[in-house]
């Protein structure tokens, strides 16, 4: 793999606190003097967080399709009739 | 969009959901907030499966219907004293600010190619084994999977980089 490539899995991998303690300890002294791997450990962090944005809008997605695939089910569609309306 | 009628969820839906209304509308709410509440638990109870940290005391209808109950009077603030499941943060909204900014960079993401966010999401958030991913998404194998799945991460990254310059 690319060097680059492997800097980022060791990132991930100091995110998910899947170093040892002591690659962790190195991890964080370099991160002390290196400005430039400081920013890309932040901007891998928001990577994360977006892809868990992106993939739970994803899922409520899917169940709005649920929701409205059920609502042509007759059955379905009655029982929640009879208890709102 | 056609229905998965193999989908588990269809089937736990369509029996819980009716249940979980009825509660709603004797506590006052309407459809549309038993809707919103239920598929808050729903997300909660998917992502705990996905990373093995579901541990059912009763039926996957009951663990639901539980956690739907919480999640809908948190949205009413009468449970400000109820300690809210694990996992609940599925269904917390950030703080506007972070919100939008997220927002937006995940526009500029999307615009620049979901198969990437796709392939992320299956291995960051489904938790799929890098062979169903190498499979699904058509790599040679797990090593090719791996190293996209880099690349991807990547290129969030630069985006992220390229988009909050503009930012400032």
């Amino acid at each position: 793999m690319r060097s680059d490539l492997n800097e980022i899995a060791q990132i991930d991998q100091y995110l998910f606190c899947q170093l040892s303690e002591e690659e962790g300890k190195r991890f964080e002294a370099q991160l002390l003097m290196n400005d430039a791997l400081a920013e890309k450990v932040e901007a891998q962090r928001l990577a994360h967080r977006l892809i868990r944005l992106y993939s739970r809008k994803q899922e409520r997605g899917r169940l709005e399709g649920i929701h409205r695939q059920l609502l042509e089910e007759p059955a379905f569609a009655h029982q929640l009739k009879t208890i709102f309306f | 969009m056609t229905l998965q009628y193999d989908d588990p969820i269809v089937e736990l839906y369509r029996e819980s959901f009716p249940d979980f209304a009825r509660m709603v509308r004797r506590m006052g709410g309407s459809l549309e907030e038993a809707k919103d509440s239920f598929h808050d638990a729903l997300l909660i109870y998917l992502e705990k499966g996905k990373t093995g940290k579901l541990q059912l005391q009763s039926s996957p209808k009951a663990y639901l219907l539980g956690t739907a109950k919480i999640c809908w009077l948190h949205t009413r603030k009468k449970g400000a004293m109820l300690s809210l499941p694990e996992g609940f943060e599925a269904a917390t909204p950030e703080d506007p600010d972070t919100e939008e900014r997220e927002q937006k960079l995940l526009d500029a993401l999307q615009k620049s190619g979901k198969k990437c966010l796709e392939l992320l999401k299956a291995f960051y958030y489904d938790h799929c084994s890098m062979d169903h991913i190498a499979g699904r998404f058509g790599f040679k194998g797990r090593r090719s999977a791996t190293v996209q799945k880099y690349k991807c991460l990547e290129k969030v990254r630069e985006e992220i980089k390229i988009t909050e310059t503009y930012a400032q």
